[in-house]
Order: C-alpha cells, then structure tokens, then sequence
C-alpha cells in the first residue's frame, strides 16, 4: 500500500529549549484513519501542525504522498486541518467559511454553492448558511469547522483536538459522524485527542506519544493486549499492575514474584522474556479479565483481597479491591452478573495467566523509574 | 467576583465628566448654532435668518476653501494610513518580543512630551533652506541651490503626519495584535497564499482599527488651523477663515462656517462608522 505521510526523525525544538518532538517516525498508509495519542504537551499538536506546513521542523524528513515537504508553504499541499478551538473566521458567515479554501483555490461560483450544498447536508448544518460563528452553539461550530476543512477533499485532513471544546455527548456524536464521513469521503484523516476512548474507538492505528516520542504504533487492539510500555498500557483502558521480579520461565508463560505472590503471565509479544530473567518488571492484566471467585476456580492467578467500593456505569460494573493499604485492583464485570459484597469482606480474586503479561519498559522517556510509574501516580 | 455597585451608583460616577461635557461642549455648540441664524449678535434683540448660509454656499472662495479643509484633511489621513499601517503590522507580527513593543510604542510617545510650539519651530532647522534637509540635497548633489520645503502643501502633510502617526499606529496595532495567530493559520491550510493572507484575514480583521485611525487624523487635522496658517504656503481652510471672522467680531458669519464644519466632519464620521462596526475593536 502507498505510505501517504512518511515522517523520518522529525525533530522540533521551541526556543528556551523546550523539546517538542525529538525525533519522531512514522508511516500512514492511504485511507486511514490515524489518531496521536497522548497527555497535553506530548506535542502531538505541534506534530499536527508540522504536516500542515504552519510550523517548521528543525531536522528530519517529512515526505507526502513521496513529495519532500521541506520549505513547501502550507498553500501548496494536499492537506487540510481542522485547528483547536476550530479558529472559524469572525467576520465571515457560515457559508463564507465554508467556501474560503474552494475561493482560494478560484473555483467558481456555481462549483462552490454546489460543494457547500454537499457539505452542509453532509454534516447536518443546512439552515446556518447566513450566521455568524459567533451565532451559532459550540456543537455547530465544530460541524462548521470540519466542513471547512474538507471542502477542499485534502489527501490527509489533519484534526487538531476536534472532540475537546464540547460537551461529552456531542463529543459521541461527533466522533460517530467523523468515522461515518471517513468511511464516505476517504482519504487520511489524522487525529489528535487525549481521551483514550475515542482514540481506541476510532483508530485504524494509533500512535501514543509522550513527551515528543512514540511510546507505540499500532492498531488498538495491538496495544491494548500487548503494550511495549507501560506508560502505553496505562494510557489505553484501565489496567492492574504489579511490581514484581521474573523469576522462571517457561515456553509459554513467565512467572513473576511480587510482594502479594508469584504469578504467572504469558509472555510479552514485543520483547524476548528470556532477557528479562531476574529483572524488574509490571505485571499486567486488564480489569476485564479478573473475577471474583469465592471457591477454588483453578484459575492460574489468585489473589486475596477486600471488598472496597463500586461504580455503576448502567451497562457494566467496575468494583474496587484493596490488596494493601496502597494496592487498589479493579474488576469489571457485566451489570447482569450477580454480584453481592459487604465492604470490607475478603474475597478471593482470579484470573488466567494468558490474559496477563508482563512490561520491562516504563516508557520510552529515559530516567522514569518503573516502581515510580506503578507506585507513583 | 466583587459584588457589583448598584446602577445608580455608575451614574453618579459618570456625572462630573457628563456635566463638564454638557456646559463646555454641548452648550456651546448649541449656542454656536443659534448664532449662526443671527444676523447681527445679539441675544437681547436676535433676528433670525438664514442669510449666513446663502452667503456661505453662493459664496465664490467657499469651493476652494471647503476643498482645501477637507482635501488636506482627507490626504493626511491616507498618507497616515499609508505609512502607519505598515508600521503597525511591522511591530504586531515582526517583533515577538514584547519588551521591544514596549520600547517603540514610547519611543512613539516621545514627541508628545514636547511643547507643541517647539515641535513646530523645530521643523525650521530640518526643512528651511539652511536645514539639514537641504544641506544633505547639496551635499550629494542633487539640488544646487536651496530649495523651499517649508511652506507647501506636502509640508503641512509631513507636519501633520508628524504629530498624528500615532493615532494611526495605534488603533491599527491594537486590532492587529487581537487577530488570533489561528486564523492566519486556518487560512493558509485552506490555500490561501500570503497575498491573499493579508487581505481576506489581516485586513479585514484590522478595518475598526483603520476606520478608528482615519478618524483620529481625520479630526485631528480639521480642527486644526494654526499649522496649516503656518507651513502651508497660505492656502485658505474653514477652520483658519472661522478664526478671521471670529477675530473680526463677525460673530453669526464665524458661527456658520463652524456649524457646515461640524456638520460635515459629523456625516463623514457617520459614514466611517456605518463601514465597520466599532464594537469589534473593544469587545
């Protein structure tokens, strides 16, 4: 498949030092959809704008559809973006926003009103044509803002932040209308977000970044079941972790010696176990996957714990566990399962080892210690 | 938050400047307007009547004069704009340091620190034909002998421009400086090269401010008669033949050129304001 957007050690650095990117790399193929992930200040934002043309790179290479970008004005690429706060024009109508990147490029009239027409009944903003941004309601803008930058059927449509800036139910519904243009209109859509949920729920691939490097690429079920880090296992869905020592291993499982037992786990698909004998690792497994058993299961992994608290979500069951004074572990269950509980009544948690790994890696930030990381926040 | 003063209270906060305004601006004016239907002055025995005008627009210098007020006034201006605008987009886009900003906007300041009178005078040694204007002309040979730069039309322009750059400058950096950085960048994604840049965006966006600067100088000049008496080689403005009449005691004739002055700079102000909505430059 032709690479759209070839980044090779793109590298930016703010004046007064601060490092945005530090030598980022990546691929994104033709039609996909592709989210940045990551904390606010990772510089997935400056990323976004490096595409576009509106921010220059230090070093590296930035290639679109194999063309160099190097030195090329924003103007002369095949790329539109969506900006943060959607920076609609003030003094120009609905319409006349809509219509700006057409105008630019000299189509004519009747091209415009039909494409416009196309747009706004495309993103359900017919009838808000002769307001003014600041006459219309944040949802609408949002709408106003990527039919603006899709008018101009850009190769990649970057996407700055889109689902911020509104409330959490229009935040749904746009997400939804993004994916369903996507799948019409075609093209690359790049996105940035740091909600984890719209991230997986969207994502053909994604790519966490932090503190202006990859964590990890890859689709979201890659990296949800198999992190290379935990700051990437920690950013995708809720996660139970453990500090603990490889102690054996064997063909097809590891096991860890923690302070609340040895347990077992399959082995990490990213890294070679048997390098990570005797070390200090994060044993993982996602709330999804421990259950509470009051006789013995024969599951691989027990645990003895309280009864803490739990949280209601209308279609699922979170309930929280305390291992220790500071351990908290977390189980999600379907609402319909019966479950009763006194706070403060021990329990016994299991799981099965192949829904459990292992992580060497806290991040791919140098000097972040990983007892610090599972400890620390 | 505060809690808010009562409403009453902003009124009363509001009256001193009010009542300064009413019996020093509003009364006057309105006075000024009774005058000129008077055919002599006299409150005692006023005869009203509308002789002052007729006299006024049949009379045959008023073409040239009204020409001169308003054409001198309306050139000052463009070329306010003209030099201004460059200067603010200069100082809101080129310099990122606002420390620098600082810097020139008091360097601006500086000449308002100086009496009018020498600010005036001092344009002798720079234009007269001993200044340094004419001796830099010589010096490299482009003139051989001195030549006169100080009682022109294009001397009362670069006077004026002198003393109300400013007020161009500054309404124009203002606006400029409110543009969000965004919009200039949402542009240039939708293809929008720099020339079109400017004007869809930056132009557009920065119009109260203009419309405020052209005012400023537009005003500014109007009113005043003593520079172009002055520097600009005897041509004839109202403001001047105003002050000829009032000196002459001919109190209505005064009042009725003061009045068509008002009224005019009042419509032109009215269309100014009508072009662009002067709340974008304050909210």
């Amino acid at each position: 498949m032709a690479k759209v957007i070839e980044a090779r050690k793109l590298a930016k650095r703010y004046k007064g030092a601060v490092e945005a990117l530090r030598e980022i790399s990546f691929e994104v193929d033709e039609n996909e959809f592709f989210i940045i992930m990551g904390p606010s200040g990772c510089g997935k934002s400056t990323l976004l704008r490096i595409i576009a043309g509106i921010l220059d790179y230090d070093s590296g290479e930035l290639y679109i559809k194999g063309e160099d970008m190097k030195n090329v004005p924003p103007h002369r690429r095949d790329v539109s973006m969506m900006l943060e706060n959607f920076a609609l024009f003030p003094h120009m109508t609905v319409y006349e926003n809509i219509a700006f990147g057409l105008r630019m490029l000299g189509k004519d009239k009747d091209e415009i009103d039909r494409e416009v027409r196309k747009m706004t009944r495309l993103l359900h903003i017919e009838g808000l044509e002769e307001r003014m941004p600041n006459e219309i309601s944040g949802g609408q803008r949002q709408r106003v803002a990527l039919a603006r930058a899709l008018i101009i059927r850009p190769s990649v449509l970057l996407l700055d932040e889109p689902l911020s800036h509104v409330d959490y139910r229009l935040q749904r519904k746009f997400a939804e209308m993004l994916k369903e243009v996507h799948r019409e209109i075609g093209g690359v859509f790049m996105l940035t977000t740091h909600d984890q949920e719209h991230g997986l729920s969207l994502a053909d691939r994604m790519l966490i970044m932090n503190s202006g490097l990859v964590e990890q690429i890859g689709t979201p079920t890659e990296i949800y079941n198999d992190p290379q880090t935990l700051f990437a296992a920690r950013f995708v869905g809720e996660l139970n972790t453990f500090a603990g020592t490889v102690e054996e291993i064997s063909p097809d499982a590891v096991w860890v010696k923690t302070e609340f037992g040895t347990f077992k786990a399959r082995h990490p698909a990213t890294e070679n176990a048997r390098d990570l004998v005797g070390r200090r690792v994060a044993y993982i497994v996602r709330p999804e996957h421990v259950r509470v058993s009051r006789e013995d299961s024969g599951q691989d992994n027990r645990l003895s714990v309280y009864f803490n608290t739990y949280y209601y979500f209308g279609h699922f069951l979170e309930l929280v566990f305390s291992a220790d004074a500071q351990t908290r572990v977390k189980s999600v269950i379907s609402a319909n399962e019966p479950f009763t509980a006194k706070v403060g009544e021990q329990l016994t948690l299991t799981w099965p080892y192949t829904k459990a790994t292992i992580v060497s890696k806290p991040s791919v930030v140098e000097g972040v210690d990983i007892e610090e990381l599972i400890y620390g926040k | 938050m505060s809690t808010r003063p009562p409403k009453i209270m902003n009124y009363i906060l509001l009256l001193p400047g009010l009542l300064v305004i009413a019996f020093f601006l509003v009364i006057p004016l309105l006075l000024t307007v009774v005058i000129s239907f008077m055919q002599e002055f006299s409150f005692t025995n006023p005869i009203f009547t509308v002789e002052n005008y007729i006299e006024f627009f049949t009379s045959p210098q008023t073409p040239t004069i009204l020409a001169n007020t308003f054409g001198m006034s309306l050139l000052a201006s463009l070329v306010a704009l003209l030099v201004g605008y460059p200067a603010a987009y200069f100082m809101t886009f080129r310099i990122k340091s606002i420390k620098t900003r600082n810097l020139i906007i008091s360097l601006l300041l500086v000449p308002f620190l100086i009496d009018w009178n020498v600010r005036t005078i001092a344009w002798i040694p720079i234009l007269g034909e001993s200044g340094i204007v004419n001796y830099l002309l010589q010096y490299f040979n482009i003139v051989h002998q001195p030549v006169s730069l100080l009682f022109s039309r294009w001397t009362l322009i670069i006077i004026w421009l002198q003393s109300n750059l400013l007020f161009m400058i500054f309404p124009i950096y203002l606006a400029l400086s409110r543009i969000d950085p965004d919009l200039i960048n949402a542009a240039r994604v939708l293809k929008s090269p720099p020339h079109r840049v400017f004007y869809e965006i930056i132009f557009k966006l920065s119009l109260p401010g203009v419309i405020v600067g052209l005012t400023f100088v537009f005003v500014n000049t109007l009113g005043d008669y003593i520079t172009p008496s002055l520097w600009a080689g005897g041509i004839q403005v109202l403001g001047l033949s105003v002050a000829n009449f009032a000196a002459n005691f001919v109190w209505p004739y005064a009042a009725t050129q003061s009045t068509v002055l008002i009224l005019i700079s009042l419509a032109v102000l009215v269309i100014l304001f009508k072009i662009v909505d002067i709340k974008k430059l304050v909210e």
